[in-house]
């Protein structure tokens, strides 16, 4: 019975490790694939290469990427975005959750809505353009990837705030303190925890993003790293190897900070649809 | 206040302007040469053959996508509920694809499944070559082969909201079943089932959404081809922008968020009635 119990939990062991294989080879391929040559690239097997060109591939991939560009552009536009991101939706949903009134009531709701409807991305160029954001694609992109992002920003902020009891905010009031002055020094602070499951959450999609910055990044210029990979792949489509290459390059940014973080990465992408 | 600005202006204006547009006829962004078009709009992209296949496409893809995320997701929260030492090693493994873009999984897929790929490669080596498959180049299938793509991609992110749901119940339950004599299945269907339901709600709601109005993952592999095989909403819109037909995009994105609102909402109703009280 007791060996039999051991058995069955080594055999699950066993088959966990075979499930995680789902993925991993997959990631193998990319990964031996981008150290083989152009012609045993294109075979798509699992073997190793029999020549081993990491260097070579590697450099030529930088050369012809135009990948610091990229990941400047990237960084840029993740960083602003997530910090106008966080100073709107903090104040927005403490504004919202404090003062009770039939436009803050429908406010909210026309927000949350947004969690449910997919963006009309046309309009927005459209409203963009009209605005002559767009004169500075850069502008126009983040404005719209904030917004993008703003719905669930404030749904998570506004059940923090809903945590913190009122009375502090009232004591403040009769220290004299000013609103402003209660949000950045006591209530702000109080919610870290949540600040930092927004930031992982809105850093890792508006990285990762496509669908908008498709729309309103199409120069070289403008593109962000995941923009590169994609035009990379358009423009070298014959030489797997090289592909391979830059897609392991331009994900590597996540990759490091997924093995970092991983347990708060975890939780903290999935705590948007945990909560609601 | 300013950010309830922002957001009126590029959040919820544009589901107006997108309304506006879907009445006019433009190939600008320029408002003096709009005209008045009635529901030409709306009558050209239903008459399009194309959207037939974006709609039964967006119904597929979803459907499916929807169906063995969460069924996937469910199994393996529930295997990876038992105390083992790989735990951690394999939910970190299967959560890696949702921590990547949407390119790069297609990249690494298009060449899985190239007709000379990992798949067919591995399918002959077991003796099985007659299930080899041009997966993202044959019209009737390149559907099939992107769902598969996505539910490899976002599986494990739904596995670890369901695996948060199974490690919020409470041990005394289960203590208590087996002492009336419920078996593992009972166990399952009386106890864990329901104390995960919101968990599962918001599973099924999130790749509902997710997979209604997908694009990125589309694009990045079969642009909506071969052909129109895989046209979607999202890859519709995209090419009525690319082609100045911007009234068309914006009736199809229209018709999408009306599609998603009477899905969604109905659904995530329906099974929040059906949760229990603790």
């Amino acid at each position: 019975m007791v060996i039999g119990k051991k058995v069955r939990h080594y055999l699950g062991e066993a088959f966990a490790l075979l499930l995680s294989l789902i993925v991993l080879i997959p990631l193998y391929m990319l990964f031996i694939g981008s150290f083989k040559n152009s012609a045993e690239a294109s075979r798509f097997n699992l073997a190793l290469p029999t020549e081993w060109n990491i260097i070579e591939n590697y450099t030529r991939m930088f050369k012809l990427g135009g990948l610091s560009t990229a990941f400047k552009n990237s960084i840029i536009i993740t960083v602003t975005s997530v910090v106008i991101l966080i100073a709107i939706s903090s104040t927005s949903a403490f504004i919202l959750q404090r003062r009770k009134s039939r436009f803050t009531g429908l406010a909210y709701n026309m927000i949350i809505l947004g969690l449910v409807i997919p963006g009309s991305i046309i309009p927005m160029f459209f409203i963009s353009k009209f605005m002559h954001l767009t004169d500075i694609p850069q502008i126009a992109a983040i404005l719209n990837l904030v917004v993008s992002q703003f719905p669930l920003a404030v749904f998570i902020y506004f059940g923090g705030f809903k945590g913190i009891p009122q009375q502090i905010d009232e004591s403040a009031f009769i220290d004299g303190s000013s609103l402003l002055r209660l949000f950045t020094t006591i209530v702000f602070p109080l919610l870290k925890p949540v600040t930092a499951t927004i930031v992982i959450i809105s850093f890792m999609n508006i990285w990762n993003n496509f669908n908008l910055t498709l729309y309103f990044l199409n120069s070289p210029k403008t593109f962000t790293l995941t923009l590169t990979i994609y035009n990379f792949m358009s423009t070298y489509n014959s030489d797997w190897n090289l592909v391979f290459a830059n897609v392991i390059v331009c994900s590597l940014p996540v990759i490091v900070v997924y093995f970092t973080l991983q347990k708060y990465i975890i939780s903290g992408m999935t705590s948007g649809s945990i909560k609601g | 206040m300013p950010g309830l600005l922002l957001y009126f202006i590029l959040g919820i204006l544009p589901n107006f302007i997108g309304l506006g547009l879907s009445f006019v006829n433009t190939n600008n962004f320029n408002i003096k040469n709009m005209t008045y078009a009635g529901l030409q709009n709306f009558i050209n992209i239903l008459t399009n053959p194309t959207i037939n296949i974006a709609i039964s496409n967006s119904f597929i893809f979803a459907g499916l996508t929807t169906f063995f995320k969460v069924g996937t997701g469910l199994v393996l929260a529930i295997f990876l509920n038992q105390e083992l030492k790989t735990r951690n090693f394999v939910r970190a493994v299967f959560f890696f694809p949702a921590i990547l873009n949407v390119v790069a999984v297609g990249i690494v897929f298009s060449s899985l499944m190239h007709p000379l790929g990992v798949i067919n490669n591995f399918l002959g080596a077991i003796g099985l070559e007659t299930l080899a498959q041009d997966w993202l180049t044959n019209p009737k299938i390149a559907i099939f082969s992107v769902s598969v793509i996505e539910i490899w991609m976002w599986s494990g992110f739904t596995m670890v909201i369901l695996l948060a749901g199974l490690q919020s119940i409470s041990k005394d339950y289960y203590e208590a079943a087996s002492i009336d004599g419920a078996t593992t299945f009972d166990k399952f269907l009386h106890v864990t089932f329901p104390l995960i339901m919101p968990y599962f709600n918001n599973a099924l709601v999130v790749n509902i959404i997710g997979g209604l109005s997908s694009f990125g993952l589309i694009y990045a592999t079969t642009q909506g081809g071969p052909g129109n095989a895989t046209e979607v909403f999202g890859t519709f819109v995209f090419k009525s922008f690319g082609s100045g037909r911007y009234g068309e995009g914006s009736a199809a994105n229209l018709l999408l968020s009306i599609i998603v609102l009477i899905i969604v909402i109905p659904t995530y109703k329906y099974i929040a009635g059906k949760e229990v009280e603790l």
